[in-house]
């Protein structure tokens, strides 16, 4: 009864076959995957991380991740595999580029201009 | 029948609270004839529309699927309470929700409220305008009260079952009532702006309704971060969604409002931030409902995509933020402030308190319209999510915690002054530094910011420490609402950090009556039972888990079929201890018949949540405590 | 300051309102088209029918892919629009996307072969590589470079308003 029903939820899971786990070589490897596909978006979702999805393809890029950790790929050469595939959009950070320099220097900058501004005048 | 009585109500009422704004604003506001018929104007209107809901709910409970909504949101299965939780499950129902919300907020101002007293007239006939608008939204472009007819159907679609909960039930009205509530002051600065009477102290009439509101939202945040975490199945208790910023938004903004009221609502410092403020905290709280409403922004919260609703609640908050920011501006002489702030005051802290914030609202709208913006010139798409956020609000929120840190110290309406090289604050940062070295060299604590952020976290709390202590043992006075607050903030601060640098996860595989190791536990599938509920079937897996010392619990979790929609989820058990939770899902299962269990250790989150609920209570009390002094 | 503060204070908003009107009213604009160019994956797999090795080599010239799947509902509603491509002389290459080969031919034989050949990706290894999400999808490609990926159900009005304006570009099919 209960392998009909596992077997029920299993098909209609699309997930046919799970033949590995996530399995690391260090502790180390397995931190950078948990603070990796908390930082790349899954492609399927409206929103969230792969972290939060359980979507096929989700599925299929941390098995990715973990076979690239495997060879010894860095964090950096991992997200620009994956961008390759599935575009910038993947990732959470959008870069330091001429395209998002005002996103990053924007906030500080303001924060500057104004505290300077109520230094100089302290009226307001 | 009844549908069409309550939308008759909901029309008559719309009409009545125009009448009622036209009132307001035609005749003296001054005469106690109009005050009085405003009131009651507005009080008839306010009960025509709570009729109205309370028939909706009625037709809801009473499973009136000839109603369009109740159909799609509802089904005769469901328990009574989430019959009715189902009414703001989705876009129409949530915007009566809101709307009745509006319409409370102003009946209870408007009952306790003496009718003579200054801007009473005016603020309420702004309210009224404000509710018209909404209404009007509700009618032409998402009526709730839509009928299927010849033939309803025998029973609804049923909801979403992940919206079967508790916590998620309350969260939108929560957080509905903390939006709204800033309604009143908003009425009120436009009416004090229109009015033009320099000397009335609209900031003291509606401070407590401000606080109010806020501990509504810092609430219904916090429900909203709780119920994701134990709900989604991956830990996780903030992502920077688009929608989570959007009420953070209008929340910081409310957090410099009412500090900044504190003060100008007893001086004649800081006027014009105030009033700049409240018209932003209620601004941001309509740009939420429109991001949220339009579909214009992708997000899990995103109710139906629809630009026609896009473009009239653009439109409804275009009028309203244009018209009060050109009110503002052409009134700006007459908010001339009083005397100068005193460097480093406790007025000039309030008043950097209210930069960081500020700085803090436009780097989360930037960061929520940046992929727009940057779509729409170079055509490519972008994400802008956690690594952006983290990086703006970390550094900031520990630079601001550092003046508030010296903050403590200053006077109100004198200058900075510190008489000897040893007092609190440098024994303060002594202690604290200790801490954040022992925390490095024993608990092996290594992140950058997350020392920085223990450190910054320490300074406050052990400062607030000092005070206590200067009150118990030298009686010498403190605001202990800014002391409970203040020290939740450097909790907060500190559990952020503890709970991101020392938590962790794994995926184990283990199959039935075996066992596995982590952290030092193991874990032990003990059975698979199958359960059987009215709407749904589930699969639960029974772990024991062993802690270090030897003691025996036990945890849950399920997958779970869904009949309705056949949608499967999963549901976590979790174990929560003083210093961490314990956390546990089934993923799938495998070929040879084991399952993938994920485990997560998740380090003083609870203590995330307590720091929340630790503001929201000093909060009530200073609401309390205002109160009590008035009379 | 207090007329910076004023211009300020009114500009922005109006700003950001005019900005979300326009953006409100873009129309023309489908989400699940992707119009960057790459190279087609290096791929080694077996055909469906014949489980025979094929490799990038085998493809040549100018052809559509189409990601689709027995289990995928959409895939059926969409199948009929691309029997009539195929009718027109468009050379169609399938990709059958983590799928049981009994049941991807079952379903063939069922509802029509519009491919010239058909990709049996079981592990969607390739589907990996080109970033495919889901079923159906849809590429355009052209000497081994991918001009247009289609995310979603393609009907004639996608075929007019995504993948013609490419084709007419480059004038292929001709």
């Amino acid at each position: 009864m209960i392998k009909k029903l596992c077997l029920v939820i299993l098909l209609s899971c699309n997930f046919l076959f799970a033949d590995s786990l996530y399995e690391f070589t260090n502790l180390e490897n397995e931190k950078r995957f948990y603070n990796l596909i908390k930082e790349i978006r899954c492609p399927k979702c409206t929103s969230g991380s792969l972290a939060s999805s359980n979507a096929p393809v989700s599925e299929d890029i941390k098995l990715k991740i973990v076979e690239l950790i495997k060879e010894g790929k860095s964090d950096s050469e991992i997200k620009k595999y994956i961008v390759n595939r599935f575009g910038n959009e993947v990732l959470y950070d959008p870069g330091f580029d001429k395209g998002t320099y005002f996103l990053w220097i924007a906030p500080i900058s303001i924060l500057l201009l104004a505290l300077t501004t109520f230094f100089f005048r302290r009226k307001i | 029948m009844l549908v069409e009585i309550a939308q008759f109500l909901t029309i008559l009422s719309t009409g009545l609270f125009f009448l009622n704004f036209s009132f307001s604003f035609l005749f003296d506001s001054k005469d106690q004839h109009i005050a009085n018929l405003v009131s009651k104007i507005y009080t008839h209107s306010s009960l025509l529309l709570v009729t109205s809901f309370l028939i909706y709910v009625w037709l809801a409970v009473s499973d009136n699927f000839s109603v369009l909504y109740i159909a799609q949101h509802s089904n005769s299965n469901l328990p009574i309470f989430y019959k009715i939780t189902s009414i703001w499950s989705a876009h129409e129902g949530s915007m009566f929700l809101w709307i009745l919300f509006l319409v409370l907020w102003g009946a209870l101002f408007n009952f306790v409220t003496d009718n003579l007293q200054d801007l009473k007239v005016k603020s309420m006939g702004i309210i009224s305008i404000i509710i018209v608008g909404f209404l009007l939204f509700l009618l032409l472009t998402s009526n709730p009260f839509e009928t299927i007819l010849p033939i309803a159907p025998a029973n609804g679609a049923d909801i979403n079952p992940v919206l079967q909960d508790p916590a998620l039930a309350i969260h939108p009205p929560f957080l509905y009532m903390g939006y709204i509530g800033f309604v009143i002051a908003f009425a009120h600065a436009i009416a004090f702006m229109i009015e033009g009477n320099s000397s009335v102290k609209w900031e003291a009439l509606v401070r407590t309704w401000s606080i109010a509101a806020w501990v509504f939202l810092t609430i219904g945040i916090t429900l909203g971060s709780w119920w994701a975490y134990y709900e989604l199945g991956w830990g996780g208790y903030w992502f920077w969604d688009p929608v989570e910023n959007v009420a953070l938004m209008p929340w910081l903004a409310a957090t410099a409002f009412i500090h900044s009221i504190s003060v100008s609502s007893k001086s004649s410092s800081l006027r014009i931030w105030t009033i700049l403020l409240s018209i932003i905290v209620f601004s941001l709280s309509l740009f939420g409902a429109f991001i949220v409403r339009s579909g214009i922004i992708d997000s899990v919260h995103s109710f139906a995509n629809d630009p026609e609703r896009g473009l009239y609640l653009l439109a409804f908050i275009g009028i309203l933020i244009i018209g009060s920011m050109t009110i503002f501006s052409s009134r700006l002489s007459m908010l001339t402030s009083g005397s100068a702030i005193k460097t480093f005051s406790k007025e000039s802290f309030i008043s950097i308190n209210n930069i960081f914030f500020g700085v803090l609202v436009f780097s989360t709208m930037l960061g929520i319209l940046y992929p727009l913006i940057y779509e729409s010139i170079y055509e490519q798409k972008i994400s802008v999510g956690a690594p952006f956020y983290n990086a703006i609000f970390v550094p900031m929120t520990v630079l601001a915690s550092i003046f508030l840190f010296f903050s403590v110290e200053a006077r109100w309406q004198r200058k900075f002054v510190i008489r000897s090289l040893i007092n609190s604050m440098s024994i303060s940062a002594l202690i604290s530094g200790s801490l954040v070295f022992s925390a490095y060299k024993i608990f092996n604590i290594t992140g950058t910011w997350e020392l920085i952020s223990i450190f910054a976290g320490s300074l406050i709390i052990i400062r607030y420490l000092f005070v206590i202590w200067d009150y118990l043992l030298n009686n010498k006075y403190s605001n202990p609402f800014s002391v409970i607050a203040h020290m939740g903030l450097g909790m907060l601060m500190i559990s952020i950090a503890l709970n991101n640098e020392l938590s962790s996860e794994r995926a184990l595989n283990i199959n039935i009556n075996q066992s596995d190791m982590y952290q030092g536990y193991e874990i032990k599938l003990s059975d698979l039972k199958l359960v059987n509920n009215p709407n749904h079937d589930s699969v639960q897996a029974i772990f024991t888990l062993t802690d270090p010392l030897g003691n025996n619990f036990y945890l849950k979790p399920e997958k779970r079929k869904y009949f309705a929609r056949g949608q499967i989820t999963t549901e976590t058990d979790i174990y929560v201890t003083l210093l961490k939770d314990i956390y546990i899902t089934i993923g799938d299962q495998l070929k040879d018949g084991s399952w993938i269990v994920n485990i997560q250790f998740n380090y003083f989150i609870r203590w995330i949540w307590f720091s929340a609920i630790m503001m929201s209570f000093s909060g009530i009390m200073l609401i309390v405590s205002i109160n009590r002094a008035k009379r | 300051m207090k007329f910076i503060l004023r211009m300020f204070v009114i500009i922005l908003p109006i700003a950001l309102i005019s900005f979300f009107y326009l953006y409100i009213n873009d129309d023309d604009y489908y989400p699940g088209a992707d119009y960057r160019n790459y190279n087609l994956p290096q791929f080694e797999l077996n055909e469906l029918y014949s489980q025979s090795p094929i490799s990038n080599k085998d493809i040549q010239g100018t052809y559509l892919i189409n990601v689709w799947a027995s289990w995928c509902i959409t895939c059926r509603v969409e199948h009929g629009f691309l029997v009539k491509l195929s009718n027109k002389n468009i050379p169609i290459m399938g990709i059958n996307y983590k799928d049981d080969r009994d049941d991807a031919i079952n379903w063939i034989n069922k509802f029509g072969d519009p491919y010239k050949l058909i990709i049996h990706d079981f592990k969607g290894s390739l589907a990996l590589d080109m970033g495919v999400t889901g079923a159906p999808e849809t590429f355009l490609v052209s000497n081994g470079e991918v001009l247009v990926h289609y995310r979603g159900e393609v009907n004639t009005m996608i075929w007019q308003d995504v993948f013609t304006p490419v084709i007419n570009k480059y004038e292929l099919f001709k």
